[in-house]
């Protein structure tokens, strides 16, 4: 059973003379286990996609089915991890009550899942800090550790990393392999950089803006575990220069 | 190897603003020039009546005040024993209804569009004017139209301050609840209401203080006579300033009581508040 499963998507905001059509005819498939990113130029529609897929915002035309079901009937069933661009932790709640939220509206008992999240993206002694006392950086890993406590089936990020400097993006790319390769999750990430999109991903969808389309799909084929080294492969380097070019095609086109 | 890596990257993070014993001590600091001032003026006070030897009915000198505070304690603290009922009768009233109406705007859109412009503009009709009417509504020897004056004035401050926190959520919160599928329910109390507290309690501040001052005037047009309101205006109508001032004073006591009170119950309440911060300036 796929995963995602969109047949002809599309979405128009608005009406009339001040509508603005974000998606046309969106086709993709993405299986269990997928690490697939989103990538291409601002308000080419990645957000309102990743949002049809975690149904923030409905289709006006086609299909869109999640785990065999449609989006509603997964956001009912709690399939969705999403983290947002910005963190969006409650002010009123500590780190680790932030990230006990999602567990305590699905009434799930777990006291040790939050504790374990939170050693996973290191903020095991901010526990019972308030947001403001952390650093941007770290409100992005409380909310990354938010959306994992629950075992999504699928995991949806928006620019996840944006706020954060080159050398904590990577660790950060190398934590999120690490999870999704001990959770099985599948992961929708959207990005704007190449090398993140390569790096992270088994599949790189390279949109192109008005009306947001889908361009191209891209194997990365590299071998897991990606590590460091991963980075200074060749292989790495020509799937950046592919995605690189596959943008740049699209930006001729336009 | 990768895991001590990671680690070690994020050790310059290291949290501000903890709450420590110099963000106390700060506190005490802040309530240094107050102290100074007010023992400053009460000074000034005192010496100006001294030295241009003005008269009690104009301004009596704050050791007379004080000196009559005391020989009249019994009555005039039995008196504003009774105000407080009528003022905390009304603040409890007015805050209660106001909170349930302000919760109603946000589960029902018709209430709040057909309520808010209505209650925002009657923020600034004045409803102390109602206060002759309330003694004839009701047996005028209780202390009941007093509170119904207080809780008015209560009412629509809170109600409009506080629906607007639990409206004026952030976007991306109500999001982040829908895509755990909470209940109109969970997100009321889980968001909405947290995120209202600042906003009730801002609003609570000023109406504390109102609520004194309103059952006050309120009194003013009669009722009881064991009230502060008629204790002031029968020692003025006989020209017993220093007695009508310590009446005065006894309602500044309870005023800044009852707003001491609404600060403590927001710390209590609201410990994260952005307001209780230790500061970094200064
Ligand atoms: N709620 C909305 N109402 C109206 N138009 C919208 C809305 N959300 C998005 N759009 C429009 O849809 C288009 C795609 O927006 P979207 O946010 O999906 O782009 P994006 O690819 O995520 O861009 P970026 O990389 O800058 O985040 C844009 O033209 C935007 O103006
Ligand atoms: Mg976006």
């Amino acid at each position: 059973m796929r995963v995602v499963d969109a047949k002809g998507v599309g979405k128009t905001f608005g009406t009339g003379s001040e509508s603005v059509e974000a998606l046309r005819d969106i086709n993709l498939t993405i299986d269990p286990g997928e690490f697939i990113s989103l990538i291409g130029p601002s308000g080419c529609g990645k957000s309102t996609l990743l949002r049809l897929v975690g149904d923030l915002t409905g289709p006006t035309s086609g299909e869109l089915s999640i785990n065999g079901k449609p989006a509603s009937q997964a956001r009912s069933n709690r399939d969705y991890g999403i983290v947002f661009q910005k963190a969006t932790l409650l002010d009123w709640r500590t780190v680790k009550k932030n990230v006990e939220l999602p567990l305590e509206i699905m009434d799930i008992e777990d006291s040790a899942a939050a504790d374990e999240m939170l050693d996973l993206v290191q903020l095991g002694d901010f526990k019972e800090h308030y947001p403001w006392q952390l650093s941007g950086g770290m409100q992005q890993r409380v909310a990354i550790a938010r959306a994992l406590t629950f075992n999504p089936s699928l995991l949806l990020m928006d620019e996840p990393f944006g706020a954060l400097d080159e050398m904590t993006r990577e660790q950060m790319q190398q934590e999120v392999l690490r999870i999704w390769d001990e959770t099985e999750t599948t992961v929708v990430f959207v990005t704007h950089s190449i090398p993140e999109a390569v790096f992270l991903s088994t599949r790189i969808v390279v949109m192109s803006p008005r009306p947001g389309q889908i361009s191209d799909v891209i194997e990365t084929g590299l071998d897991h575990p990606r590590d460091v080294e991963t980075r200074e492969s060749p292989e790495y380097y020509r799937k950046v220069t592919e995605v690189r070019e596959a943008l740049r095609r699209q930006e001729g086109h336009g | 190897m990768a895991e001590t890596d990671f680690a070690s990257a994020f050790e310059g993070d290291v949290p501000v603003g903890t709450k420590t014993p110099s963000a106390l001590r700060n506190r005490v600091q802040d309530w240094i020039p107050a102290t100074v001032a007010f023992i400053a003026v009460i000074g000034v006070w005192e010496g100006a009546i001294r030295a241009f030897d003005i008269q009690a009915f104009v301004l009596p000198a704050p050791s007379v005040i004080i000196q009559r505070f005391v020989e009249t304690s019994d009555v005039i603290w039995s008196a504003g024993l009774n105000t407080l009922i009528e003022a905390v009768g009304g603040l409890v009233l007015g805050t209660v209804l106001a909170v349930l109406v302000a919760a109603m705007t946000v589960r029902w859109a018709p209430v709040r569009e057909g309520l808010m412009p209505f209650a925002i503009a009657a923020n600034s009709v004045p409803i102390i004017a109602l206060a002759p009417i309330a003694n004839g509504m009701f047996s005028i020897t209780s202390p009941v139209p007093k509170m119904v004056v207080v809780a008015i004035v209560v009412f629509f401050p809170v109600m409009v301050n506080t629906a607007r926190g639990l409206i004026e959520v952030d976007s991306a919160e109500l999001e982040l609840m829908r895509s755990y599928a909470a209940t109109p329910g969970e997100i009321m109390w889980r968001v909405r209401v947290p995120h209202a507290l600042p906003y009730f309690f801002s609003a609570l501040k000023v109406v504390s203080v109102l609520s004194i001052v309103f059952a006050i005037v309120a009194e003013y047009f009669g009722g009881p006579q064991d009230v502060l309101g008629q204790y002031i205006l029968t020692k003025a109508n006989l020209f017993v300033y220093p007695d009508a001032w310590a009446g005065i004073l006894v309602a500044s006591i309870l005023g800044v009581a009852l707003y001491a009170l609404t600060l403590l119950s927001e710390r209590l309440f609201m410990p994260w508040h952005v307001s209780f911060r230790a500061s970094d300036a200064s």
